[in-house]
């Protein structure tokens, strides 16, 4: 498996790369030809501006949202596990998790969808909503992996000195539940990822002529004949990232 | 737990889950900012269409009252009809209806069997070269985007080597079935892996269990110990892996609709969306949810089923 580790590595790294330093070499005046000729060196795109110029730029968005929409969802998945699996009072466990179960029970998509047709445009509605999405499936992993920590004889010697119940959480419970946390980050980030390019690419919370890789392949498809480097880079670029970062997880997790 | 019983408790869940869609689906549209009816009007709102709006969606009783209405409405297959067109919401299902359970129907019949017998083959040869590969193939696939897979194939097959339509834009699915082939196989990408990794997973777990030694050491032939013994055990946990790929399949052709220009339900919710038809939004919202619940029921009962013990800690 070591040449698929590699494999793995390049394809994370590489959209990364171009993602988080692609925006140094454009230049701030960003100049408007001709729509879909093949000039320069991927041609121009559905407004006439430069491909290659809304490559580098156009990453940035689709990977940093899907970072920070997957950090908001730990902030309140993690949390509300461990208040749920730490309660004293069985009931507070079940007035925290029944309703993530109907959560659950919704097509993502379509929560993104609806919720974004009708709160206000922009990448924030994005991120809350990859949160109220994902939040559920972090809570239960980090639930269940809270109660077996919980159930630890060390805990209860612990907490027979006299610990006080939040020391406890934080100093013992959620350094223990890490490793599972850390093994379930890859499924998190790409599952984000997925929910955030598929949602630009259906025009939901972004400006329609927006830098980003899903945008351009939405508005370029027309152009598909013309310059199809104007999808085709774009494209190519997220699927190299997700499966990069599948790959590169997997392998972690396994060792 | 008899499967009576069993039966009867999910039941019990799902109606909740029911339930709970709809509520959501009618909050939704009470959580619109500002007044419903003028957000509704759009970025000039005319007083005229405002009350327009307003008498229509009854805008004037407590929401209590609304949302009693509209549950009796849709008890009676009412979903009530479109603001911008006029039409009943069912006209738009069933317009989009044919087209989308065409594309979910081929997926689902060609994902099964195939995601099965993959999953198989790929645990009676586990560590080899060949498990290997795929094993890296399906990981790695698993959380691609539909469109950008989409764009990719159609830039390949549709318009550099000009094998298959690039869309199937003014086509007729049935008459033409070569319109279907890219978006079959691109819907068909992720719940392929999903499942395949579950099914090799295990199955694996099984091939090397007691029972399965036993079998093997009275003389059984092989295929009879793998398909009928190790197998039925192997596919409780892909059953419900699929009802929860009908999720995703759901989300997938929604997006798989948009690239290929297909007309289905997917089309009509992102242009209600799109127009802030309500109605339309929330008859089809109701209808994928409810879908969504019902799915997930049968495949409960079914793992059941299949494999008791695991259903009754649920």
């Amino acid at each position: 498996m070591k040449g698929w580790r590699g494999v793995g590595v390049v394809l994370l790294v590489v959209p990364l790369a171009v993602a988080v330093f692609g925006p140094l070499f454009v230049p701030d005046e960003v100049g408007r030809g001709r729509a879909f000729v093949d000039s320069g060196v991927l041609g121009t795109d559905f407004v006439g501006r430069d491909v290659l110029q809304q490559v580098l730029l156009g990453g940035r968005t689709v990977v940093l949202v899907a970072v920070i929409a997957t950090g908001v969802s730990y902030a309140v998945g993690v949390p509300l596990a461990l208040t749920a699996a730490m309660a004293r009072r069985r009931w507070l466990d079940e007035v925290l998790m029944r309703p993530l179960d109907v959560v659950l029970a919704v097509p993502s998509l379509l929560v993104l969808i609806l919720v974004a047709g009708i709160a206000p445009h922009g990448y924030g509605t994005v991120v809350v909503v990859v949160a109220v999405v994902t939040v559920p499936d972090i809570a239960r992993v980090a639930r269940a992996a809270a109660l077996e920590v919980a159930s630890r004889p060390a805990l209860e010697a612990m907490r027979l000195q006299g610990e006080t119940r939040w020391r406890l959480a934080i100093g013992y419970v959620v350094p223990a539940m890490a490793p599972t946390l850390v093994a379930d980050l890859g499924v998190r980030i790409t599952a984000a990822l997925y929910l955030v390019a598929s949602a630009s690419f259906l025009g939901v919370g972004v400006a329609p002529d927006a830098a980003d890789w899903a945008v351009m392949v939405d508005r370029n498809q027309s152009g598909l004949f013309l310059v199809p480097a104007a999808v085709v880079v774009p494209a190519v670029l997220i699927i190299a990232w997700s499966i990069g970062v599948n790959l590169v997880f997997d392998r972690a997790v396994r060792r | 737990m008899t499967l009576g019983r069993y039966t009867c408790r999910r039941l019990l869940l799902g109606s909740v889950q029911v339930l709970a869609v709809l509520v959501a689906v009618f909050l939704l549209v009470e959580a619109l900012p500002g007044d419903a009816a003028v957000a509704l009007a759009g970025d000039n709102p005319d007083p005229a269409r405002v009350a327009a709006i307003r008498s229509a969606m009854g805008l004037e009783n407590p929401a209590a009252q609304r949302f009693a209405t509209w549950l009796g409405g849709l008890l009676s297959g009412d979903l009530g009809s479109s603001l911008v067109s006029d039409r009943p919401v069912t006209e738009f299902i069933a317009a989009g209806l044919p087209t989308t359970l065409l594309l979910a129907g081929v997926t689902l019949l060609l994902l099964v069997p195939s995601s099965v017998l993959l999953g198989v083959f790929v645990a009676r040869r586990a560590g080899g070269r060949v498990d290997r590969v795929v094993t890296a193939a399906t990981i790695g696939l698993h959380a691609v985007p539909e469109f950008a897979l989409a764009i990719v194939l159609v830039a390949l097959f549709g318009v550099e080597l000009g094998w298959l339509p690039p869309t199937a834009l003014g086509a007729d699915p049935l008459a033409d079935p070569a319109v279907l082939v890219l978006p079959v196989l691109v819907l068909l990408a992720r719940p392929l892996c999903a499942v395949t990794r579950l099914v090799r997973a295990a199955m694996v777990d099984a091939l090397a269990s007691d029972y399965v030694r036993h079998a093997r050491r009275l003389g059984l032939t092989r295929a009879r110990v793998d398909y009928a013994h190790a197998l039925p055990n192997a596919l409780a946990p892909a059953v419900q892996q699929l009802a929860r790929t009908t999720d995703w399949l759901l989300g997938g052709v929604i997006v798989v609709e948009a690239v290929f220009v297909l007309p289905g339900l997917g089309t009509s919710l992102v242009d209600a969306v799109a127009g802030r038809d309500m109605p339309v939004v929330q008859g089809l919202a109701v209808l994928f949810g409810v879908t969504t619940v019902l799915v997930n029921l049968a495949a409960d009962i079914i793992a059941f089923r299949l494999a008791p013990r695991a259903g009754s800690a649920a």
